[in-house]
């Protein structure tokens, strides 16, 4: 297929399209150079007469005691270790559910799916309940385990492993002897990687944004994650009550907070693109 | 997958699959029985009781449920987020289309600026995406506001009771139509290029090679984005939840019935009504979504 | 059993967190093993627990560590950490979770007077009566401490108060050939005269989300509309004559158009008051110091003056937030912990510091009368004495305000119903009728006797 002509229109439009899903962003870029009182006395897509980064960034991070650097780890580690747990769970069990027959392992799939339209806060709350019981609360597995739960995820990796793994690939594994999980760890795996990245990425979104879970189970302020933190320096920006007003700190926090899982999609987008092609169009 | 032949020759590696298959399944079902069906067993249990600040707890069987059919605030909820789902999901995915279709025309110049543009609201929380918009819907110092104020056009009041479900679509548009789209997108870019070929020689154009070819091969990505977009419609929370801050008149406890549910727990101390609330709307999602599957696929016969 | 407010209360959960807040509350360092009876702890006992390496976990929104540093020196065996857990509505989720979760709560912490009810309801704080907290009761401003002491014990030790004042700007006043109002009646003159100097800018600003604020101003007319008998009877007065004729007063600015009607502590509001938007706030004792961190560009342009009043020549006023420092009844030291709190807001020279470094107004009287307080010439107010003045308005605050064991819901519905009229500028009585009927449906649903 020769390559179809440019047009110039389209390009237009598209980049009109582009302005408005960037502007948002540039906003939060522009207002992250910007003092407290710069904030709201400038327009405020364009720059203050005060360019007041550095000393928001050094706000940012020296704030009660570095508490910045503090979320960004635990925000890392939360993230890291949900998106690495959901992924293996989801991926041997999305491998067994397109490779195998056995009984029961439709409806199982069923159930999966199902869990999907389960209304989040109807979970929440018993799930801190439970927690509290067994003393979970205030600890990082207050995160993490309910995290490692993806049933997209799951669905994810049924289909990829369904249109990428050929039988044939499994046959002639299983004639020359190989055991059904080493089959899996070294032929399969590989085949799944760009799913298992797409899988990895998305989870890791999910827990990177969650604000409600940690906000319910974790009290320490040394263990929260950036979107609590953040939410908390802005209640303290908002309320009366002896607060002061730390938006810039805020905004420069949320810009910064932002960074690294955009880094990530850039760096990752091969992968994760082929792994949506294959999950989605045999959806 | 096993052929017959192998299963009559081999039942002893047909066992040791089977044992295989449920030893891989098994570390997703441990959590996903620990993590989703025991906290929705609970919640089921507590619906079913009745617990006051004064005269402790007692089991009330379908009192809540009967309640919550009689709610007005839980009603009205219901029918907000219907015709949020009827107005947002239908544009969100319809834009989702347009550019998953333009990227894969391959016409346009910085197609992969574009691509990542589009997707990189996605990567941002929702806290965040709160955050910003809140700060751009200001009505005295947003930059709309701002704007239109030197330009001397009116600006709509985003955060008044008028505006308000539509500039909740609006963040929530921004934030997944680059979602769809890539997944679109690449199930347009699975279709193999010789499809096209037989409709170019007859001739086709763009829009019709779109219609009559791109669209129907990505169905089931569309009948995924469509089921996701649905659910998400109904459990619409976390941006009402942030702007109650920024609107709280406008923007109640009981917004949206997830909104309502939380508020009912968290600061009304009605945790089993708010259980029960939750599982109806559960109920709910689960007959929409079951309606949606049946009329794709009804459609999909008379084809 | 009583449920826990607002947090999830749960038929298995609570009972399981009830039964090990019991124990706990049973096997403290103390040896007072009768959380019930309050036998006094002797003073051997306290001198033993101040002298014993402790490290105390306290939880507050402001940044007290010079204050903390005194306690310290003091008792050097004692360490305190000052833990900033945030502060508004997320702030009591966080505690009651943790309260309920049986661990991770604080040993103290700072709690707004109107949630103390409900907190002492859900039987969370330890009475401070056995630790000798009564001997501090003429340390405090009467009004701080009827929040904090019921028949049935003293459940805090009070840190800050907001006797409400008018903090004005003195250039938009001028502008509308208005002085700071001595009446109400006054005050709607000066409205119109401001609105018509300059039809951006209002007089000031009621906010249809903040019931806290708006009750300071029913407060002042002498409207008590809720009582709490400690047990099970609460009553609920939102539509009574007084409220109604100071919903009436506002009902004639807000249909004019003379005052503005912006949620509060939003981006907005913050914008109105550094851009002139409101020429006045009738804010409370703290709101001086918050002004200065907030609305730092408008520095010398404000002025601060007592309320408006009712009737010419009398002197009254309301209350708008303070806090106490309560002692958790899961705190496995309480004797540190409540000699803690009392040092923080009695002892003198923390109480002065509580005055001058953060937005609090100390609840402690001699620190009121402090020259380093009183005394304070503020640039931000043009070198007035904006402490002493607010020093001298706390004393005419009506002392027997009460709260219901459940604000929350109470707040949440005034939002719903005067905060709606406000913002559609409807009727602000009738919205008061609507409130009343609400918040007494919401306490019979609870178990409630009205009364």
């Amino acid at each position: 297929m020769s390559a179809p002509r440019r047009s110039n229109l389209l390009t237009v439009l598209m980049l009109g399209v582009l302005a408005y899903f960037l502007l948002p962003v540039v906003w939060l870029v522009v207002a992250s150079t910007k003092s407290n009182s710069g904030l709201f006395r400038s327009f405020g897509l364009w720059f203050d007469r005060d360019f007041a980064l550095g000393d928001n960034l050094r706000s940012v991070f020296t704030r009660d005691d570095g508490v910045f650097v503090r979320w960004l780890v635990n925000t890392f580690a939360y993230a890291g270790l949900s998106a690495v747990g959901a992924t293996v769970l989801a991926t041997m069990a999305g491998y067994a559910f397109a490779k195998y027959t056995f009984p029961g392992g439709r409806l199982l799939f069923n159930i999966v799916l199902g869990a999907v339209m389960i209304p989040t806060t109807a979970l929440a709350i018993p799930t801190y309940l439970l927690f509290s019981n067994a003393g979970l609360t205030n600890t990082p597995w207050a995160i993490i385990l309910p995290s490692i739960v993806n049933p997209f995820g799951l669905y994810l990796m049924t289909v990829y492993a369904q249109s990428a793994i050929d039988d044939s690939l499994l046959e002639s594994a299983r004639i020359d002897g190989a055991g059904e999980f080493r089959i899996f760890w070294q032929v399969c795996a590989r085949i799944l990687a760009p799913g298992m990245v797409t899988v990895l990425l998305f989870t890791l979104v999910a827990t990177w944004n969650n604000y409600f879970l940690p906000l319910i189970m974790l009290q320490d302020t040394d263990k929260l994650p950036l979107t609590v933190g953040l939410a908390q320096w802005q209640s303290a920006a908002t309320r009366g009550n002896g607060g002061e007003a730390l938006y810039s700190s805020v905004i420069t926090g949320a810009m910064v907070s932002t960074l690294p899982l955009i880094a990530m999609f850039l760096f990752l987008q091969r992968y994760w693109q082929s792994g949506l092609a294959d999950g989605g169009v045999k959806g | 997958m096993t052929t017959t032949a192998e299963k009559a020759s081999a039942p002893t590696w047909r066992r040791r699959q089977r044992i295989a298959a449920y030893l891989f399944v098994a570390p997703f079902f441990v959590f996903f029985v620990l993590m989703l069906l025991v906290p929705l067993f609970y919640a089921g249990y507590l619906s079913f009781f009745r617990e006051q600040l004064i005269g402790g707890n007692a089991f009330v069987g379908l009192d809540n449920y009967v309640r919550a059919l009689q709610d007005e605030r839980f009603l009205r909820g219901v029918l907000r987020v219907t015709l949020f789902l009827l107005v947002q999901v239908p544009v969100m995915l319809g834009l989702a289309l347009l550019f998953a279709l333009v990227l894969d025309s391959g016409r346009l110049r910085f197609a992969s600026l574009v691509r990542l543009g589009i997707f990189l609201p996605y990567a941002i929380p929702g806290v965040i995406a709160a955050l910003m918009w809140g700060y751009l819907y200001g009505q005295d110092f947003g930059p709309f506001a701002q704007a239109g104020r030197a330009l001397g056009l009116p600006v709509p009041e985003f955060l008044s009771s008028g505006w308000m479900l539509a500039s909740i679509g609006n963040i929530v548009t921004w934030s997944f139509v680059g979602y769809n789209m890539i997944i679109m997108y690449a199930a347009l870019r699975a279709i193999p290029a010789e499809i096209y070929e037989a409709a170019r020689m007859d001739g086709a154009g763009e829009f019709r090679l779109a219609w009559s070819i791109k669209i129907p091969s990505i169905r089931p990505s569309l009948l995924l984005t469509l089921i996701f977009s649905v659910i998400g419609s109904f459990q619409l929370f976390t941006e009402p939840q942030l702007l109650k801050s920024i609107s709280p008149v406008v923007v109640t406890g009981e917004y949206t019935p997830n909104l309502y549910a939380f508020t009912l727990a968290f600061s009304r101390s009605e945790l089993n009504y708010a259980a029960a609330v939750s599982f109806l709307l559960g109920i709910l999602i689960m007959i929409v979504s079951y309606v949606v599957q049946l009329s794709t696929q009804r459609r999909e016969r008379q084809r | 059993m009583h449920a826990f407010h607002r947090r999830p209360a749960a038929a298995l959960g609570a009972g399981a967190v009830a039964l090990a807040l019991m124990l706990t509350g049973c096997s403290g360092d103390s040896g007072d093993d009768s959380p019930a009876a309050a036998a006094p702890v002797s003073q051997e006992e306290i001198d033993k627990a101040m002298a014993t390496p402790t490290t105390l976990t306290f939880w507050e929104a402001n940044k007290l560590q010079p204050e903390i540093d005194l306690f310290q020196a003091k008792y050097p065996a004692i360490k305190v950490n000052l833990v900033d857990a945030g502060s508004g509505p997320d702030y009591y989720t966080k505690l009651r979770s943790a309260i309920k979760a049986g661990e991770g709560a604080p040993d103290v912490a700072q709690i707004e007077y109107h949630h103390m009810p409900s907190f002492i309801l859900e039987d969370s704080l330890a009475d401070l009566t056995p630790y000798g907290a009564a001997a501090s009761k003429d340390l405090f401003a009467p009004f701080a401490w009827s929040q904090v002491a019921t028949d049935n014990g003293i459940y805090g030790i009070p840190q800050d108060t907001g006797p409400l004042g008018l903090l004005y700007r003195t250039d938009i006043f001028d502008k509308a050939k208005v002085t700071p109002p001595a009446t109400w009646a006054d005050f709607a003159a000066a409205a119109a005269a401001v609105h018509q100097a300059d039809a951006g800018q209002y007089i000031t600003n009621i906010s249809p989300s903040n019931a806290s604020a708006t009750l300071g101003l029913f407060w002042q007319a002498g409207a008590r509309p809720f009582s709490y008998d400690g047990k099970e009877t609460v009553s609920v007065k939102l539509n009574s004559p007084e409220m109604k004729q100071v919903a009436q007063y506002w009902q004639d600015l807000v249909t004019k158009d003379l005052v503005s009607t912006d949620p509060d502590f939003t981006d907005q509001w913050f914008q109105g008051l550094a851009n002139g938007k409101y020429a006045s706030w009738t804010s409370a004792a703290w709101g001086p110091v918050f002004l200065q961190g907030t609305a730092a560009d408008t520095a010398g342009k404000w002025r601060a003056a007592e309320l408006p009043q009712w009737t010419a020549g009398v002197k009254a006023s309301g209350n708008v937030g303070g806090s106490a420092n309560a002692v958790l009844k899961s705190s496995k030291n309480p004797i540190a912990a409540a000699k803690f709190a009392e040092f923080l807001n009695g002892d003198h020279a923390s109480a002065v510091k509580l005055g001058t470094d953060v937005p609090l107004f100390p609840a402690a009287v001699s620190a009121l009368s402090d020259p380093a307080l009183t005394g304070n010439k503020n640039e931000f107010f043009g070198g007035q004495e904006v402490t002493k003045l607010f020093t001298e308005i706390s004393p005419t605050v009506g002392t027997d305000f009460q709260w219901l064991p459940f604000m929350d819901p109470v707040f949440e519905s005034y939002n719903q119903t005067f905060g709606k009229a406000l913002t559609e500028k409807g009727s602000l009585t009738g919205a008061l009728d609507a409130w009343q009927d609400e918040v007494v449906a919401y306490a019979k649903s609870q178990g409630f006797t009205v009364s």
